[in-house]
């Protein structure tokens, strides 16, 4: 398989509604971002994967058609990947194949959300019409009728954990959601910066048991694109590629009353193992530097860290307790805020994610700039009961075998724009 | 600008089977203001599709409860799993499975309280969702708990089974309510 780096980051803001823009405008500004980033013209873009998640969020089915065309990709290879909230890591993961195998030598994935068109007339706000549209997603005959909402779609795992564990408390959860909005407060996009107490949390109003409305991620619009490329291209485009040196896509039972134990977030453990196997991890906790974990919900962000080997089963709320995940911690997880702080702009999010895995990894975070940054882990979780997980390994530069050669850059990007020139149509 | 907003709200209600004063007051910017030409302009509109969907393998599953009350599982011939919902085949196996009679009682594995529903819920909520182990069947079914305080919910609970008056053949003609030894 050959090698996949990242050359190119482009996130718009992620807010709760977007007035200005359709889906397709939000999906080129990410897209125009990732270009300049990357210092390419979108001709030596080979083909362009595309996370979108819901149909009835975009008022349209199949948008992906119509952002090719809106961005200028018209006749270059192209497929949509909708993998509920795991939509964007999916992408980022199927970009991934088509470098690894080495059809091409640029890939663009591109994630677009906008969540809140839609809008419930009798109390005046989207939130109700945005659940209905997610509940289409769960078993129409079995699951739907139940009104199993995204949030009891977590708290069902969740709450059978904390029967079996005694974890992770609702001060601890608290936690999580002070550190995430705080994280927000360094990312320029974010959509909720906040400083909150844990009495803040504790006191908000309870949106499905145990989560209070601080537990929760925000609906959000937005969209992140970023520039896959071959090692070949990666080092002609850039004296310092990020490169995601392990990939893992799992799909646990969708009837999460199939599960051997519901307890644990199975795909994240085997997205995670197969993610660690690839980049060589053994051990998760001394090796990664940093993680963007898909804190969908609080109680969801300390499962993972069970689920991903940062401890031992039922020791999650520990790491938060203990301060390891903050940034002052030695793994802090979602610099970015993540989907709690900077926010849920569902196909987005995961390309987000490993967007600024990239920037971190490549020194580029900013005010949210892990010192050292050199492999970072990205989730990114969907379907019913945590049933989807797609999980990448983003490392520096300096950390991959292999120099570049002085000079040979100008050569070799040449090469791939010469080639680029010959796939065009 | 609207031109006669009495007849655009007329249409708009019917469009999207919103009452008329609702749609007012969403788009009273527009429909009062004085908004500027390049102002995003927003529009009422409806996703709306209707079906005559099938069960296929599993109508009778509907049809018992709709007609017997009588919950039932599917038994895999090969195995011996017993699969509540059911399945006319086991994916373990690649076998056909048979119809096999249920029991009336189950327990909570796990569950959750829905305090913020779709506004399909709307005057339902808070509602108890769970996974429930019904009596004879090997894996869990999401259903709804009716309980008088749905903080009492819990893992273990006894639960008994309760059939609606008039069943339309959906999993809303059952639900859990605590078994007499719960109360
Ligand atoms: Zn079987």
């Amino acid at each position: 398989m050959n090698k996949v780096g990242i050359v190119g980051v482009g996130t718009t803001s992620f807010k709760a509604r977007w007035l200005e823009k359709t889906y397709y405008e939000l999906a080129y500004d990410a897209a125009k971002l990732a270009l300049e980033d990357a210092g390419i013209d979108k001709k030596e873009v080979g083909g362009v994967v595309y996370g979108i998640y819901n149909e009835f969020f975009e008022r349209q089915f199949m948008p992906d058609v119509y952002i090719h065309n809106y961005i200028g990709m018209g006749l270059k290879p192209s497929v949509r990947v909708a993998t509920g909230g795991a939509t964007g890591g999916a992408a980022v993961f199927v970009g991934w194949t088509w470098i690894a195998s080495g059809l091409y030598d640029i890939v663009m994935v591109l994630g677009v959300e906008k969540a809140t068109d839609n809008y419930n007339y009798t109390v005046g706000h989207p939130t109700p019409e945005t659940l209905k549209a997610i509940l289409f997603s769960g078993d129409m005959t079995f699951e739907n009728p139940m009104g199993l909402t995204a949030a009891a779609s977590y708290a069902l795992p969740l709450i059978a954990h904390i029967n079996k564990y005694g974890t992770p408390t609702e001060k601890q959860m608290a936690m999580v959601s002070i550190k995430n909005h705080k994280n927000a407060m360094n990312n320029p996009i974010a959509q909720s910066p906040k400083l909150l107490t844990v009495d803040d949390v504790l006191n908000s109003k309870m949106i499905t048991y145990p989560f209070k409305f601080y537990d929760n991620c925000l609906y959000s619009e937005g969209a992140s694109a970023i520039i896959l490329a071959s090692e070949k291209a990666a080092k002609a485009l850039s004296d310092n590629p990020a490169w995601i040196t392990g990939v893992g896509l799992s799909l646990d039972k969708a009837f999460a009353g199939e599960r051997d134990d519901i307890t644990v977030f199975t795909s994240s453990l085997y997205a995670g193992r197969d993610a660690y196997k690839m980049s060589g991890i053994k051990n998760p906790r001394k090796e990664l530097d940093f993680a963007e974990l898909h804190d969908a919900f609080t109680g969801a962000e300390i499962l993972s860290y069970e689920a991903f080997n940062f401890c031992k089963p039922g020791d999650g709320g520990k790491l938060i307790e203990d301060g390891v995940v903050e940034m002052t911690g030695d793994l802090p997880v979602s610099p970015s805020g993540g989907l709690i702080g900077c926010g849920h702009a569902v196909g987005a999010t995961g390309v987000m994610q490993t967007g600024e895995a990239a920037l971190q990894v490549q020194g580029r975070a900013e005010k949210r700039q892990v010192k050292n940054a050199r492999v970072g882990l990205v989730q990114s979780i969907g379907g019913p009961a945590t049933a989807w997980t797609a999980a990448m390994i983003v490392e520096r530069q300096d950390k991959i075998k292999g120099k570049v050669v002085k000079g040979s850059r100008a050569k070799a990007k040449a090469k791939v724009k010469a080639k680029a020139a010959r796939r065009k149509r | 600008m609207i031109q006669d907003k009495a007849q655009w709200l007329e249409e708009a209600s019917k469009k999207i089977k919103v009452p008329k004063e609702l749609i007012e007051k969403a788009f009273k910017d527009e429909l009062d203001g004085n908004p500027s030409i390049d102002a995003p302009l927003e529009i009422p509109d409806i996703m709306d599709i209707t079906y005559k969907y099938t069960y296929g393998g599993i109508s009778r599953f509907f049809r018992e409860i709709r007609d017997n009350k009588q919950l039932y599982g599917t038994k895999c011939t090969k195995c011996g799993k017993v699969w509540l919902p059911p399945r006319i085949n086991c994916n373990e196996c690649y076998t056909p499975t048979q119809w096999v009679k249920l029991g009336s009682t189950a327990g909570i594995v796990t569950y959750t309280i829905v305090y913020y529903g779709t506004s399909v819920f709307f005057g339902k909520t808070p509602y108890v969702c769970a996974f429930v182990k019904v009596a004879g069947a090997d894996t869990l079914i999401m259903q709804n708990i009716f309980m008088e305080d749905v903080k009492k919910a819990r893992i273990g609970m006894k639960l008994t089974i309760q059939f609606k008056e008039h069943r339309n053949g959906d999993m809303g003609d059952f639900w859990f309510v605590p078994a007499q030894e719960e109360l």
